[in-house]
């Protein structure tokens, strides 16, 4: 959480001659991060960002705290001044006349209340006011004021009921039942879940919803005489679910729900009651209800030597670390080499093993200070998985052979897909709910945002789709994908079958129906009888589109390629050309060729003329020179099987 | 007859020199030594000399004849060399298809690479993750304030007894137990790449997203040596020029925590527009805590490590003189972006 305080409050606390400047400076880089010093009259504000586990912090007085311990490493004197507070005056009793409260202590671990008589609602004094608008609160009038300003001060919210609304004088601390209703003092009404804190009075009336926001009922208001000072500690946990719940983020439930310390609340509320007394001439009962059943004893904690020394990587003497972890309020004691240290209450929730003094040590040590060394130790001896380099070699070919590498988003429309499919529970819009299961809609729309940019271009990504299992995560594919706008079939299909010759896998083409793509217009790519991938024209937009598993790419490209000697004997090339009927599948012809005889080691489709087709035959034998009359024998073959099977005939 | 024979030799040699071109020379050639040429008829002239002096004269005439001879040659060999066939060297040529890798996969690619070259070895977790890896191996319990800082997406899918909720994983962190729990005993030395989601869109976030997750395992792993590893990658991706710094910072899963800072390239440290006081926010780091060792199954008191997880985007934005000014941008399909890179 972002606070933000005015150097002269801070001073209230912080006795130094550091500048403004060296105090940002330097507890930013052993404590909190000072995002920005902002100047206003004379004064400076400093924004600071606390950490979720050092609410401790997140004050006037908690910074004042931080800085005195840290500015002295750096050379400048520091000293804490204490919270000045009657304390005399008053006492914590467990019973007072003007209130019966029962208190569930597990939701509420200190429960105090004082009541305040005669009050005067006024405007504020400009101090208290300049201080409250620094930190980016509204001044409203004194008794709403205060609340906020020791909540500013100490970390400690405070809360003020108007106690003539509290019928009877009861007050019962409780949990909801799921359904009961509250309007809180800002006019919401809400309907609770069920398990939040809430105090009902002796009316059966919900007066508040404790911890998150004041109810309607016992609000405090123009005519409000008679006031009841109310400084708590709840059930971190249930403020969050109810605060979350009803999406109800005050500040006073950003502090409860992290745990506020119970020593903090008597303070809270002698500084509470000092205020009172000044700004709205109330008279203060001299009895505080307090309800405080299981009172703060100090833990400790416990940290070796060689585990500060082996963790920091430096060496570091006792002394040191003492004076570190005393400027910080522990209480510290050495036995040999074993260091213990007794928590003050403030840290109680976020110290509790070695690992967290270390950080305390390492942190006002300094981690500027500490040397930077790769580590010594073993490089550990696996083989790398083989996918990664894999994915790069494939984009590398791809991108030589003109293609454009995008990335598009995972997240589609439900439309995109008809599918089975994940959806986000929580999407940010309709744009993007669900979990793709394809790349063609993302490539489509990629393409479509490109036309009249450039008339030809061929687009690809490598991106997962998730395919949903029943109890399970889904499988996360990793397909590649691309897709062609200004290319004619043939040159697109020439290039994704340049991209598998490249990854030395041998493949052939058949047509098959497939979703996405136009009747007819898709052909799955085979290798050793599985489907590696297909290739076709998308229905929608008529571009011609491909996607592969990149697993089974990775399956069938081998990863060693073995020599094959380099024939002795030179090939007879010839170029045949026939004549076909319509609708022959060049792509069928040219594999009937190759099976026709061993001794033709490749055919290439060279070019088409009206119903002419010419293709490039080599005929060789790895032992000898083929002759004219062997390779004619073989072309006759294959000339006469053509024409049974396509009704080929030869030109000429 | 001497005096003829070298004002002969003269006459050629003029000539010779002030001829423009190949062809002028053939016909001083042919002039002097052509049937009825100049040389020809001096050579034929010998025979009415005296006696005598026809050696001395054949002598001289043969003299005379080589130097011009060789001095054709020289000459035409020039007009040769600057008749050259008319070529153009500068004509735009007829480039193929230039295709182009996108800005992340380099940014991946220079990144796995200067891990990899201090024993990083790669990995890849689930994007579809369970709320255990997400957040509940990271000592990030249900209901924890800190689980705010991650604006998660839910998937709507049945939660998993053991495992809880089906997330869209907010980072690479969830990597952390289960390289592990795969890898058993450590050393470890990961860096595990992969996209991640959250709940954001702006002029600095993008919903989806890339992150890379450093994780080393061992014993004896100090905060020196994270700071030396870190301080190593900043030095090899930004320039040698560059330091770090820590500062400290909350995570629930390391223990200290720490931002890293770099030192502002624009103003070399001393503070700019760009900056913050001459530095830059790179990400979150720490020690690994003690409770994510024990979900991932590694004895906290044998093993400490360090643990980092930085925005691809983001470390890739920092780059002096990228000046894209919206990560956003990063990811356009448009080709007058994609080309560029």
């Amino acid at each position: 959480m972002d606070i933000k305080i005015l150097d002269s409050w801070l001073r209230d606390f912080l006795e130094t001659k550091a500048t403004p400047a060296e105090i940002s400076k330097y507890i930013s880089l052993c404590g909190p991060s000072v995002e920005r010093i902002e100047k206003i009259n004379g004064d400076c504000v400093y924004d600071i960002e606390v950490t979720t586990n050092r609410v401790d912090s997140a004050s006037v007085y908690g910074i004042a705290r931080e800085a005195s311990a840290i500015l002295p490493r750096f050379g400048i004197s520091a000293k804490l001044k204490p919270i000045r507070s009657e304390s005399k005056e008053y006492s914590f009793t467990k019973s007072v006349p003007y209130l019966a409260a029962i208190v569930d202590s597990k939701l509420c671990p200190r429960f105090t209340a004082v009541l305040i008589e005669n009050v005067q609602i006024a405007e504020s004094p400009e101090i208290i006011k300049k201080g409250l608008e620094a930190s980016g609160i509204r001044p409203i009038n004194n008794i709403i004021d205060i609340s906020n300003y020791v909540m500013l001060e100490l970390g400690q919210p405070v809360h003020t009921f108007d106690y003539d609304k509290i019928m009877e004088g009861r007050m019962v601390l409780r949990e909801s039942k799921r359904g009961e209703e509250i309007e809180t003092l800002d006019g919401k009404k809400f309907k609770l879940p069920g398990g939040d804190i809430v105090i009902e009075d002796g009316g059966g009336r919900l007066i508040d919803l404790a911890g998150i926001m004041g109810g309607s009922l016992s609000k405090v208001e123009a005519d409000t005489k008679n006031v009841l000072l109310f400084v708590q500690t709840y059930n971190p946990v249930k403020i969050r679910k109810t605060s979350m719940a009803l999406a109800q983020r005050s500040m006073a439930a950003t502090i409860f729900e992290k745990g506020t310390d119970t020593e903090l609340v008597s303070q809270g509320v002698l500084k509470a009651i000092e205020l009172f007394k000044t700004l709205t001439k109330g008279t203060v009962s001299k009895q505080i209800l307090d309800i405080y059943p299981s009172p703060y004893k100090a833990m400790s904690a416990a940290i070796n030597m060689d585990y500060i020394k082996e963790r920091l990587g430096i060496d570091i003497s006792k002394k040191d670390i003492t004076s570190y972890l005393t400027s910080l309020k522990f209480d510290c004691k050495w036995v040999g080499d074993l260091l213990t240290i007794k928590i003050p209450s403030f840290r109680a929730k976020d110290i509790k093993g070695p690992e967290d003094i270390l950080e305390e040590i390492a942190r006002i040590y300094g981690y500027h200070n500490l040397p930077s060394l790769i580590m010594t130790g073993p490089i550990p001896v696996r083989s790398e998985d083989p996918k990664f380099n894999f994915e790069l070699n494939v984009k590398n070919i791809i991108s030589g052979f003109g293609g454009s590498e995008v990335y598009t988003l995972s997240l589609i429309p439900e439309s995109d897909t008809d599918e089975k499919h994940l959806k986000l529970k929580n999407p940010l819009g309709p744009k993007t709910a669900a979990l793709r299961t394809s790349l063609m809609p993302s490539l489509v729309n990629a393409l479509k945002e490109n036309i009249g940019t450039t008339d030809k271009f061929h687009l690809y990504e490598i991106a997962n789709i998730y395919l949903p299992k029943t109890g399970d995560l889904p499988e996360e594919r990793l397909i590649l994908a691309g897709i062609f706008n200004g290319y004619d079939y043939r040159s697109a299909k020439g290039i994704v079958e340049g991209i598998l010759e490249r990854l030395n896998i041998a493949i052939t083409f058949k047509t098959e129906e497939s979703k996405g793509f136009g009747a007819s217009k898709c052909a799955f790519i085979y290798s050793k009888g599985e489907v590696l991938g297909k290739i076709g024209v998308v229905e929608e937009s008529g571009q011609i589109y491909y996607e592969f598993s990149m697993q089974k790419l990775l399956d069938f490209s081998p990863k060693v390629i073995s020599f094959k000697p380099v024939p002795k004997y030179p090939a007879q090339i010839e170029d045949l050309t026939l004549f076909l009927p319509e609708k022959t599948r060049i792509g069928d012809v040219v594999s009937a060729i190759l099976r026709g005889n061993q001794l033709i080691k490749t055919v290439k489709f060279k070019d088409v003329y009206h119903s002419s087709y010419t293709f490039r035959i080599a005929y060789q034998n790895k032992d000898k020179t083929l002759t004219d009359a062997e390779v004619k024998e073989i072309r006759d073959k294959i000339i006469s099987s053509l024409k049974s099977k396509f009704g080929a005939s030869v030109k000429g | 007859m001497q005096e003829d024979i070298l004002s002969i030799k003269n006459q050629a040699v003029a000539q010779i020199m002030s001829a423009e071109s190949a062809s002028e020379l053939e016909q001083i050639r042919i002039d002097y030594f052509g049937r009825s040429g100049k040389f020809t008829n001096l050579i034929k002239n010998i025979k009415n000399a005296p006696a005598d002096n026809r050696k001395q004269i054949g002598q001289t005439i043969n003299e005379a004849k080589e130097s011009i001879e060789e001095l054709l040659e020289n000459q035409k060999k020039i007009f040769k060399e600057s008749a050259r066939e008319w070529f153009d060297p500068t004509i735009p040529g007829k480039m193929p298809a230039v295709g182009h890798i996108h800005l992340v996969t380099k940014t991946i690619e220079e990144i796995s690479r200067i891990f990899g070259r201090i024993g990083f070895e790669r990995a890849r977790y689930p994007e579809v993750e369970w709320d255990y890896f997400a957040f509940e191996t990271l000592n990030m319990p249900k209901d924890h304030p800190a689980r705010d800082e991650w604006e998660t997406f839910f998937v709507d899918a049945p939660e998993n007894p053991k495992f809880g909720k089906m997330v869209l994983t907010p980072h690479t962190s969830s990597g952390q137990a289960r390289e592990m729990l795969r890898v058993k005993n450590p050393p470890i030395r990961m860096i595990n790449i992969a996209k991640c989601y959250r709940r954001q869109s702006d002029v600095t976030h993008v919903p989806v997203f890339h992150q890379f997750e450093g994780l080393v395992i061992d014993k004896g792993v100090s905060i020196v040596n994270l700071k030396g590893t870190l301080d190593y990658f900043a030095k090899a991706f930004y320039g040698k020029d560059r330091v770090t710094r820590l500062r400290p910072y909350h995570f629930q899963f390391t223990e200290p925590s720490f931002e890293i800072d770099i030192s502002c390239g624009v103003c070399d440290g001393r503070g700019c527009k760009v900056c913050k006081g001459g530095w830059l926010e790179l990400g979150g780091a720490g020690m690994v805590h003690p409770n994510v060792l024990k979900a991932g199954k590694v004895d906290p008191n044998i093993y400490s490590g360090f643990a980092f997880g930085w925005g691809v985007e983001r470390v890739l934005m920092m780059k002096d003189g990228l000046n894209v000014p919206d990560l956003r941008m990063l990811y356009s399909t448009d080709l007058r972006y994609l080309t560029q890179f």
